[in-house]
């Protein structure tokens, strides 16, 4: 047994501090990656270079999800198979995890360039937008293979007992895109594809460094003969496991489809600009509530399982509290500085003045987000994955699709931007009404006995 | 020496394991593992009991929906609570158990998880559809032959899929365990018998 005792008996405001804090970080450090690409972008190519980027976000996502999904099954494999000691078998995995990324990442690219631009304008793009557009994302594509790899062998690191390597190559990837972007963009003048050969080669370098981590012999996983051919029961494992969150990311692309097509349809192209600029804000904080999120997980989950319902109870009422102050002060930004938020990314009025707009409609219930996130997350650290899984669907996905689908053919483009306050709200009620049933539960089962007497 | 027992619902696996056991006078765990393993980590046992033998639930983290590109899989922490982790608890409990001596464990994929002793005896026990369908009904009331076969037929698929999971064998089938039976050929106590005679020549050596 190797759970830290001090989740039990430490404090819990200590405790949520210790470990959110590294979570926080590199949250941060990925969400940054996000801003700066858009920023130089905005800033070195134009305002419809915003939007071709929104445009190919969703695309670019995909082809991520593609990765990710044989990674994060695969390294659930791997935990599993080194808890037993079977070392044999893991080792299988890390072989199984490069091939079939490999082998899905040629298929995804093959396919996808060949269809590049029809695909492009089903994602919301213009003949306008088209031409960055497919600069970006054909390159993009061309290091897909690279991105599957990376993202793959980034899950396995992480499994394999390197958490913090792992961190520490997604931190490696912001810094070297970051220095490359001005340098590509600016530097080189390349416009666009800079960008995209910025990322490429970002993940690029550390994929070799982790290649190098793989190469140690000393190391419990290694590239090994023997371990790259595939096994049908890895492979079907590892696509079982990934294929939910695979599912999840795919509806999100669905979403930022429909919210892009939408936005085209009532608002010509600098509005998906717009979107693109507003999303990027919105995700550093939600991966900000995130890291809080992480933070809570392993300590809500021992004391639960310890049934010290008080301590779970003030570690959710703490995130909660913290989660909200990082929600409230994103929607206090937005809606009082929206204009300099805005110019950070472009110096185009038009663009500047869509952007303001979606900022002060789309932050309006951003405060409650923060709540309704943790009590997702909540769910989820007690091992009510049903619950968390639904709860986190119904702000981006449920209850969302409605609102999207009604909205802008009454309201037009302010609409769409509704629609996401909209869904907030009813999201935010849901999760109330939840977390309360639960601890209903709790006191009719009487293991809440020992909180009422702490109370 | 150690007897692991997998089995079908129905088949009379458990009884068999715990007649055997009695016989040979070893000791016997079934879902006392579960109390033993709550016991030992401080986790309540409701949770093990909840993720018992099923591997259902392999769900990698809330991360989802982001819209946002290589984002993906930052997950530091983990609750401790899915079930892969109880799993891991509950198969420490197992190998400690066998430490301690002679025993028959039923279920829990013991026989993947104490797959480097060299002192075990894999069995499958197996029966016949129609005696599996009437033990059921003789151990629950109000159930009918439906009722029965849909029981027998998703806990078939449940036991499999966690097997197969952990153990990276094929529940059931002749080459994952030493010695398969289908228990209506000779009845529970036949099987015993047959059983213990085995295990007598086994540790004569």
């Amino acid at each position: 047994m190797n759970i830290p005792t001090e989740l039990g008996t430490e404090k819990v405001g200590v405790l949520l501090r210790r470990y959110a804090v590294p979570a926080i970080i590199a949250m941060t450090a990925s969400s940054l990656y996000n801003i700066v690409d858009s920023i130089f972008i905005g800033q070195g190519v134009g305002a419809l270079a915003i939007s071709a980027l929104a445009v190919c976000f969703p695309f670019q996502n995909l082809a991520a999800a593609f990765g990710s999904m044989v990674g994060v099954g695969a390294s659930t494999l791997i935990s599993v198979k080194l808890g037993q000691k079977d070392y044999k078998t893991a080792q299988m995995v890390l072989g199984n995890v490069v091939l079939l990324n490999v082998l899905i990442g040629l298929i995804f690219t093959f396919l996808s360039l060949a269809f590049l631009e029809p695909i492009l304008f089903v994602f919301g793009a213009s003949e306008q937008t088209i031409g960055y557009a497919s600069q970006y994302m054909g390159i993009i594509l061309c290091g897909n293979i690279v991105t599957h790899l990376y993202l793959g062998l980034n899950s396995v690191l992480r499994s394999a007992g390197h958490p913090r390597k792992s961190m520490y190559t997604t931190i490696l990837t912001v810094v070297l895109n970051s220095i490359l972007d001005p340098l590509f963009i600016f530097g080189f003048g390349w416009g666009i594809q800079g960008a995209a050969w910025a990322t490429v080669l970002a993940q690029i370098v550390s994929l070799l460094w982790q290649i190098k981590l793989f190469s140690d012999k000393k190391e419990l996983l290694h590239f090994q003969k023997g371990i790259f051919t595939l096994k049908k029961r890895i492979v079907s494992a590892a696509l079982a496991i990934g294929l939910s969150p695979f599912l999840m990311n795919v509806a999100s692309c669905f979403i930022v489809i429909l919210i892009n097509n939408s936005l085209k349809k009532h608002g010509g192209d600098l509005a998906i600009g717009a979107y693109g600029i507003v999303n990027r804000i919105m995700f550093m904080f939600v991966m900000f509530v995130m890291g809080i999120n992480q933070g809570m997980q392993p300590i809500a989950g021992y004391n639960y399982g310890a049934r010290q319902i008080s301590r779970l109870l003030e570690v959710l009422k703490k995130a909660c509290f913290y989660a909200t102050l990082v929600t409230t002060s994103g929607f206090l930004l937005a809606e009082l500085a929206p204009g300099l938020v805005a110019r950070i990314f472009t110096h185009d009025e038009e663009l500047i003045e869509l952007a303001k707009y979606g900022l002060r409609i789309s932050f309006l219930a951003f405060p409650i987000v923060g709540y309704q996130m943790v009590i997702s997350n909540f769910f989820q650290s007690i091992g009510l994955a049903k619950s968390a899984i639904f709860l986190s669907l119904t702000r981006q996905v449920l209850f969302l699709i409605p609102f999207l689908i009604i909205f802008p053919n009454l309201f037009g483009i302010t609409g769409v931007w509704a629609s996401m306050p909209s869904a907030d709200i009813i999201a935010a009620i849901t999760s109330a009404i939840m977390i309360m049933r639960q601890i209903k539960k709790w006191k009719k089962a009487g293991i809440m006995s020992e909180t009422l007497t702490a109370a | 020496m150690i007897i692991n027992i997998g089995r079908q619902l129905g088949s009379g696996g458990r009884e068999i394991g715990e007649k055997l056991a009695a016989e040979l006078n070893y000791a016997y765990y079934d879902k006392e593992l579960l109390q033993i393993a709550a016991k030992e980590s401080g986790i309540a046992p409701e949770l093990f009991t909840k993720a018992d033998e099923n591997s259902q639930g392999k769900f990698p983290g809330a991360y989802w929906g982001m819209h946002i590109p290589y984002t993906n899989g930052l997950m530091p922490f983990s609750s401790g609570l899915d079930n892969d982790s109880l799993f891991r608890i509950q198969s420490d409990t197992i190998r400690n158990l066998a430490e301690q001596g002679n025993c028959v464990f039923v279920g829990r994929c013991a026989d993947y998880i104490l797959r480097e002793r060299t002192d075990c005896l894999n069995i499958f026990i197996s029966a016949d559809p129609n005696m599996r369908i009437k033990r059921l009904m003789e151990y629950e009331e109000n159930l009918n032959v439906r009722k029965a076969t849909e029981i027998m037929e998703d806990k078939d698929k449940e036991r499999a899929e966690y097997y197969n999971f952990y153990s990276g064998k094929n529940w059931g089938r002749a080459d994952s365990y030493h010695l398969c039976i289908n228990s209506s050929l000779l009845g529970i106590d036949g099987t015993v018998r047959l059983l213990k005679t085995i295990v007598g020549k086994l540790v004569e050596g």
